[in-house]
């Protein structure tokens, strides 16, 4: 279905224009004015546009080697939207000054994302993925407070050398195969493959935040601003997680067991790190950061299963349900990770501990009850949209009979009902223990319980994944 | 269909129940009584004639591509079961309106009771999972938001404990799927199709022994049994009243259903060795929760141990039953682990409202600051020694049904380790007793005051739960005979 009549190649880079004119747009306006609310309407229009017209659109095959548009990246280019989205208004909140700065930094963030959505070849992918780090470098050291600009200092250097991996990684991908397309694979060499495998995994690794390069996200995600800690935990880690996906789904045809050994390790010391770092954590934004650090220990579950499949010659429908798996869990982790970091928004106070959201329960009883929602999707309790994420999760590690993997994973998914639950119980406690108040405002509520009504939602249609299933056609080949 | 109407009447009461603020009792009391009439009725229609299978199938089809369905149907085992699911809830909201709780209570309230009939009429794997993980979260919130001392941590220790059990379930669910799948190329949640013999004979070694292990520790920890218990006496003791209620007589038929309801169809996994593990753990559970109990001071405590030494006789049942594998004793001996599971929830929903009672009228419930009340509440004092009699195996009422038949029909199984049950007997019923004798009889304890018996509409509430429980205990025969089929139908 065409929305407006334009022609093919223009529908097809429609989603971008919207979102980089309205990037220029605001920097312009910001010259004469400045009004956040008509930033943040004009970025919230320009994307929600852009996001119509992601969806809505035929996905005729469109020649050309760089750019490549059809419903699986359509797919991750509507949640890497989404993510944003959530964050626009929520921003609004702690901006002071230079709000036309932050607001087309968003949209130029986006634009990255929508780029690296939609290819498969990988220096494309590559300058996009560097246009979003370095617009977020900017968006996390934005508010200037110490805490805030410290965690910038981090997130910038740990950047930097992951940068320096990828390019050298891409270098040896090069000399191994000869192409940068990932459709066009054909292996020449083994060891240069190698190589670039784990030059690969650490360079995209620093962004997904997996285990041993994670400490930056801690820290990072902990002295951002709530909002821009939401938006660096889902749509940078989602961007990572898609390139990842295609990059070693697509790429590393013949490399089954290596891959397999590499994320299996990655996947449980991730897991369990984060799970266990969190279990002693009192600091809310710290035990939300090591949550999403367990999260990724999950996510990448995805790559093991996909190559253990392959190693052992499973045919491509079992491979494509772990991919529509590891999609339908990214889906559900930007709305709940999101939605969490966003519901900090109501304390006021910076570094938030345990004791402060007590008493929450009684004050602000919406805001609560979308909170625990969010926090028992995390968990993965049942009629949440964190279980049906899970669950298929696992089921697709069973299904290619990664029995033990699943049992690693599911008790560190019963360890993290512990913090989460923690959290929760903080929350409805009768007497509140610390003077912090916690706002009733419109603006912070509507974005956690949109977020918690998805999530919700998500979790009683149990069956989603059978909606995503065809995307995946579109990555692996049945 | 009207299951599935009950259900979703169900959930709508729960839902309701949130909004109705200063109603929300009287609101919740209506709803609950109605889904006990409508449950009354419905199992009155359709168990007639019963013989074995499953009946009031209903299934929607959710996409009929993949072969997903929302299904909901009973059998001869868990219509009896909903029944008591549905006399154990109006009790404990009866009891909560003689203390101040708001509308969110009686939500959660409902929304535990919607949660465990999800369990019991679920006939996919899934949906069965979903329900039997999400009854935990209003129950947690119940202890979280108006439990005793210690609440906070208690609430997290039985979510946590629970859900470690669940998890289990969840992967030995999943394994059953993708094996059905690997031999017959088809999808399918159904329990039906997951449980029917010509597959699960299919199943190797080492999936049987992961899939086994799975399910059963995950139904242990809810029974719960010995090794797998430490989350009930702490949760029964810190939960209010009619939480306790819930919990011991509703919440435990999940695990006895897990057991009977799942396990049973599943009897060919269990390799003889796992039998005789399980006969040794429900042996070992029946005689430490005995001896555990006599050393409690505080009688809901003491109750609680109680409880979780019933279930021992549901597991000694279950592995007793699967060993003899037909025949008369098969019959026997499944039918009366069965009948345990119902009678237990009955008596033990009584005994707690009644020591409820007890703490309300007399303002303790140690056993050092009761002490003769029958001399200042006679009633009282009687029902709640018709329930400790039930409850420690006394013939002509419901708790001796279950018993004996486990007791008749498991001998030839399981031989002269029958002793070893016998002694927890023994143990049990003494200490029942020496509790109603500190506590009701002997001289009257006068730091109590003067105590006020039982008015009368709080006498014709329990007084009916004991007619229940003595008509269970003569006239057996009905529930036997639906037990009996469903067991029959299995083989």
């Amino acid at each position: 279905m065409t929305l407006i009549a334009v022609p093919g190649w223009l529908e097809s880079i429609l989603p971008m224009i919207f979102v980089g004119f309205a990037g220029f747009l605001i920097l312009a306006i910001g010259m004469k004015v400045d009004s956040g609310k008509a930033f943040s309407s004009i970025t919230f229009v320009a994307l929600a546009l852009s996001l119509v017209s992601v969806v809505w659109q035929s996905y005729d095959p469109v020649a050309g080697s760089l750019v490549t548009f059809n419903p699986f990246n359509a797919y991750f280019a509507a949640i890497l939207i989404i993510s944003s989205l959530f964050v626009t208004f929520p921003a609004l909140r702690n901006l002071t000054e230079r709000r036309d700065i932050f607001y087309s930094l968003l949209l130029f963030v986006t634009l990255g994302m929508l780029v690296a959505s939609f290819t498969m070849n990988l220096v494309v992918m590559f300058v996009a993925f560097e246009a979003v780090s370095i617009g977020t470098y900017v968006m996390a050291g934005f508010h200037k407070t110490r805490r805030a600009l410290e965690a910038s200092a981090k997130y910038f250097f740990t950047g930097a050398v992951s940068t320096g991996f990828i390019v050298i990684g891409l270098s040896y991908y090069f000399q191994a195969t000869g192409t940068f397309d990932l459709t066009a694979v054909t292996i020449v060499s083994r060891i240069p493959l190698l190589t670039a495998l784990a030059f690969l995994i650490i360079g995209f690794g620093f962004k997904l935040a997996i285990f041993p390069m994670h400490q930056w996200a801690i820290d990072t995600y902990d002295g951002s601003e709530n909002s821009v800690s939401a938006l660096l935990s889902t749509g940078s880690k989602i961007l990572a997680f898609m390139i990842m996906l295609k990059l070693f789904v697509v790429g590393f045809p013949l490399l089954g067991q290596s891959v397999f050994i590499f994320f299996t390790i990655l996947a449980i010391l991730t897991m369990t790190y984060g799970n266990i770092s969190a279990l002693s954590e009192t600091r809310l934004k710290r035990l939300l950061a090591y949550s999403s650090v367990a999260q990724a220990g999950y996510m990448i579950l995805v790559f093991s299963a996909v190559a253990y499949a392959q190693y052992n010659g499973m045919s491509a429908g079992y491979i494509q349900f772990i991919v529509a798996a590891g999609m339908l869990y990214s889906l559900i982790y930007i709305f709940m990770k999101g939605g969490a970091f966003l519901a900090l928004n109501s304390i006021g106070k910076e570094n938030p501990g345990l004791e402060d959201i007590s008493g929450m329960g009684t004050r602000s009883p919406a805001l609560a009850l979308s909170f625990t929602v969010l926090l028992l999707a995390l968990a993965g309790i049942p009629l949440t949209g964190g279980f049906t994420a899970k669950a298929w999760l696992f089921l697709s590690l069973i299904n290619v009979k990664l029995w033990w993997l699943a049992v690693i994973a599911i008790l560190n998914s019963a360890i993290s009902v512990f913090y989460y639950f923690r959290v929760i119980s903080y929350m409805y406690r009768k007497e509140p223990l610390s003077g912090v108040i916690i706002s009733t405002e419109k603006s912070v509520i509507v974005p956690v319980a949109l977020a918690a009504a998805i999530v919700v939602a998500l979790g009683i249609y149990f069956y989603v994944i059978y909606f995503i299933l065809p995307f995946v056609g579109f990555l692996v080949g049945g | 269909m009207f299951l599935a109407f009950i259900f979703g009447l169900l959930f709508a009461i729960s839902l309701v129940t949130f909004l109705t603020g200063r109603y929300s009792s009287r609101f919740a009391m209506a709803g609950s009584v109605l889904i006990l009439v409508l449950v009354a009725g419905y199992l009155l229609e359709v168990m007639q004639g019963y013989s074995g299978g499953i009946t009031g199938k209903y299934s929607y089809p959710l996409n009929a591509e993949y072969q997903i369905f929302f299904s909901v149907g009973i059998n001869g085992f868990t219509g009896p079961l909903l029944l008591a699911a549905a006399i154990v809830f109006p009790l404990s909201i009866y009891i909560s309106l003689k203390e101040k709780y708001d509308g969110k209570f009686y939500g959660l309230m409902m929304l535990a009771e919607t949660g465990l009939f999800g369990v019991l009429i679920s006939r996919d794997m899934i949906l069965f999972y979903i329900f039997w993980e999400f009854v935990l979260v209003p129950v947690f919130f119940l202890i979280l938001m108006y439990g005793g001392e210690g609440r906070n941590s208690v609430a997290l220790k039985f979510f946590v404990y629970t859900h470690i059990g669940s998890a289990l379930i969840l992967l030995a669910i999943f394994s059953l799927y993708a094996y059905y799948f690997s031999v017959y190329g088809i999808y399918t949640m159904q329990m039906s199709a997951l449980t029917q013999p010509s597959f699960v004979s299919q199943i190797p070694l080492f999936w049987e022994l992961f899939i086994v292990a799975g399910l059963m520790i995950g139904f242990l920890v809810k029974l719960p049994v010995f090794p797998f218990h430490a989350w009930l006496p702490d949760s029964y003791d810190v939960a209010p009243y009619p939480v306790t209620v819930a919990i011991a007589g509703g919440l435990s038929l999940m695990g006895g259903y897990g057991l009977f309801g799942i396990m049973l169809g599943l009897k060919s996994l269990f390799p003889a060795l796992v039998l005789w593990i399980l006969v040794g753990i429900s042996i070992v559970s029946l005689i430490y929760f005995a001896l555990t109990a006599m050393f409690q001071t505080s009688i809901k405590r003491m109750m609680a141990y109680a409880s979780a030494g019933s279930m021992g006789f549901v597991l000694l049942a279950f592995a007793a039953g699967i060993m003899e594998e037909s025949g008369v004793e098969y019959n026997l001996v499944l039918s009366g682990g069965m009948f345990q599971i119902l009678a237990h929830a009955i008596i033990i929903s009584l005994l707690f409202v009644n020591i409820f009672f007890i703490k309300l009228k007399a303002g303790t419930d140690t056993l050092g600051g009761l002490g003769g009340i029958y001399r200042e509440a006679p009633v009282l004092s009687t029902i709640m020694l018709g329930g400790l009699l039930a409850s420690l195996g006394l013939p002509g009422l419901a708790g001796f049904i279950g018993e004996f038949s486990i007791l008749g029909g498991s001998f030839q199984a399981i031989g002269y380790l029958i002793f070893f049950v016998i002694f927890s007997m023994i143990i049990t019923a003494s200490y029942h007793i020496w509790m109603a004798q500190r506590t009701l009889y002997g001289p009257y304890n006068e730091h109590l005051g003067g105590i006020r018996d039982l008015s009368r509409p709080e006498m014709a509430v329990l007084g009916a739960v004991l007619i229940l429980i003595l008509v269970l205990g003569v006239f057996p025969s009905p529930l036997f005979s639906l037990f009996s089929s469903y067991a029959g139908g299995i083989i």
